[in-house]
């Protein structure tokens, strides 16, 4: 998917995104703690059946797992010397188990510590780190590239200028935002909604949005949506909420909308302007059915009868 | 020579060249090992407080807390010589299950900058390597964090393995992206901070110094 492509795709109507993976994985018996990547070499047909059953529930676009697939954050489970093996593989599964028509996004996620000067990593380290992760996503056969949860704004315009160098496909960036202390939007580097989505685009970015945040409830999402709307001006908007914040529920932390309140925001956040819409931490398959309807609900009430 | 209100403002924008360098001064001219100790932790409560009212944000606590570190290596060899330890020992990790580092090491940063001694256990942590840990560093205080709901069962896990290991008087303090004061108290806890900084006062508060 070209960068006119995905323009083109969001102006006819809103895509559905797929939802969160990593719970999707430990469902399936991925030990917690262990590294959900490994799976896209050791249970590709499990990686490839939650592809599936996102597909299933009506999303568009798909996302590979690879969001701690770059080799700084493989270095975690000692895999770094992988990274290009797991991304290749990851693709290769999702575009092999999908239909033609669902896009594949190659998904890159922070790589876990924090750029000079603040933490270690060179800013020309990471372009390397990213590059090989983007390169390796591009061989495997993602259509496009999102870049997703950035907190720092320089590592999404390195992971930006990574995936614009691996073919002529489109990239969706967004980031974590968290509500601060004044009520205002930020990410956990302090940078507010109209900053943040300015350096976005500036970096090239076809698409841009959030995913993810600390405690924002279905509401916080809402308003979150109109603020990277304004912030976003001609260029489309994506937005990935949680199932709202977490909550105690007889000693568990749970993710407590069930997809029938996903399902009613989806409306107004097609409203406020978003042309994208998926699911991040707490959503499942079944959250993004009911958000399939809802979408689809939308759309047909819009059109002329 | 600079005087020790210029340490801790240098502590406070994070600048590390005049931070190492009044320390040194300091050291150089003789002056008592805890009254610089003491202006570099104004430097950092102040660092504490302006992040907790999101006054600033997370690099500028980085920028600090490396300044502040990297005096605390100049400043090291005279508090030892002159017998000055930490108000207590902490031990921290992020829980069994989690790799998540961030916060964590924000907690540990912040508690290193209130003079509590801090051994990080590092991410991914077994119940029983915080059961050694306390055991052998005689901590008074263990600080868990997980940034995922699928990891907090083992922030239960661990708080019962201490708690059952019979370690004495020793305290817990949790928190992490999805923790609620609702939750530590359901599973235990003593302290539950919501940021560093608070995790400062908390750890304070609950060891009781």
């Amino acid at each position: 998917m070209t960068p006119d492509e995905l323009k083109a795709a969001v102006r006819t109507r809103p895509r559905l995104v797929d939802g969160a993976m990593g719970t999707q994985l430990m469902a399936r018996g991925l030990p917690s703690g262990a590294c959900g990547e490994l799976w896209n070499v050791e249970h590709p047909d499990r990686v490839a059946a939650i592809h599936r059953d996102y597909c299933q529930a009506g999303c568009d676009w798909i996302i590979t797992n690879t969001f701690g697939g770059s080799s700084a954050s493989l270095e975690r489970h000692g895999l770094a010397d992988r990274a290009a093996e797991l991304n290749r593989a990851a693709a290769r599964l999702a575009r092999e188990a999908l239909d033609d028509h669902v896009v594949v996004l190659g998904d890159i996620g922070p790589f876990g510590g924090f750029l000079e000067p603040y933490g270690e990593m060179a800013p020309e380290r990471l372009l390397e780190v990213f590059s090989e992760q983007a390169a390796a996503l591009a061989e495997g056969g993602a259509d496009a590239f999102i870049i997703e949860t950035m907190a720092d704004t320089r590592e999404l315009q390195i992971a930006v200028q990574a995936a614009r160098q691996a073919g002529n496909k489109a990239v969706i960036a967004t980031y974590a935002f968290d509500k601060s202390a004044d009520g205002s939007l930020r990410t956990m580097m302090g940078t507010t909604v109209d900053e943040a989505i300015a350096t976005a685009i500036e970096a090239g970015a076809d698409m841009v949005g959030a995913n993810c945040g600390t405690s924002l409830s279905l509401d916080d999402y809402v308003q979150l949506a109109e603020q990277l709307v304004a912030a976003a001006g001609q260029t489309p908007v994506i937005l990935e909420p949680n199932a709202g914040a977490p909550q105690n529920v007889d000693g568990q932390l749970v993710y407590p909308a069930t997809p029938e309140a996903m399902a009613e925001i989806v409306p107004r956040l097609l409203a406020a302007g978003v042309r994208a819409i998926g699911g991040c931490c707490g959503t499942t398959p079944d959250h993004l059915r009911a958000m399939r309807d809802a979408l689809d609900r939308y759309i047909s009430a819009l059109e002329p009868s | 020579m600079q005087d020790l209100q210029a340490l801790t403002e240098a502590i406070k924008v994070g600048n590390r060249a005049d931070a190492t360098r009044i320390t040194q001064e300091h050291i150089d001219a003789g002056t008592p090992a805890r009254d610089i100790l003491d202006a570099l932790i104004a430097g950092m409560d102040d660092v504490g407080r302006r992040f907790k009212a999101n006054e600033i944000f997370v690099p500028e606590v980085l920028i600090a807390a490396r300044a502040m570190k990297e005096s605390m290596e100049r400043l090291e060899p005279l508090l030892v010589k002159e017998g000055i330890k930490p108000e207590f020992t902490a031990v921290i990790g992020t829980v069994q299950g989690d790799l998540h580092d961030i916060g964590k090491n924000l907690v540990a940063m912040m508690w290193r900058g209130a003079n509590i001694g801090v051994i990080d256990l590092g991410t991914n942590v077994q119940p029983d390597k915080f059961v050694q840990a306390v055991q052998e560093h005689g901590a008074k205080l263990v600080g868990l964090s997980a940034l995922l709901t699928t990891t907090m069962p083992a922030m239960q896990t661990t708080i019962d393995a201490i708690r059952s290991a019979g370690l004495g008087d020793v305290k817990v303090v949790i928190g992490g992206a999805p923790v609620t004061q609702d939750f530590a108290d359901r599973i235990g806890a003593d302290g539950y901070a919501p940021d560093a900084a608070t995790a400062v006062e908390v750890a304070k508060k609950v060891v009781a110094v």
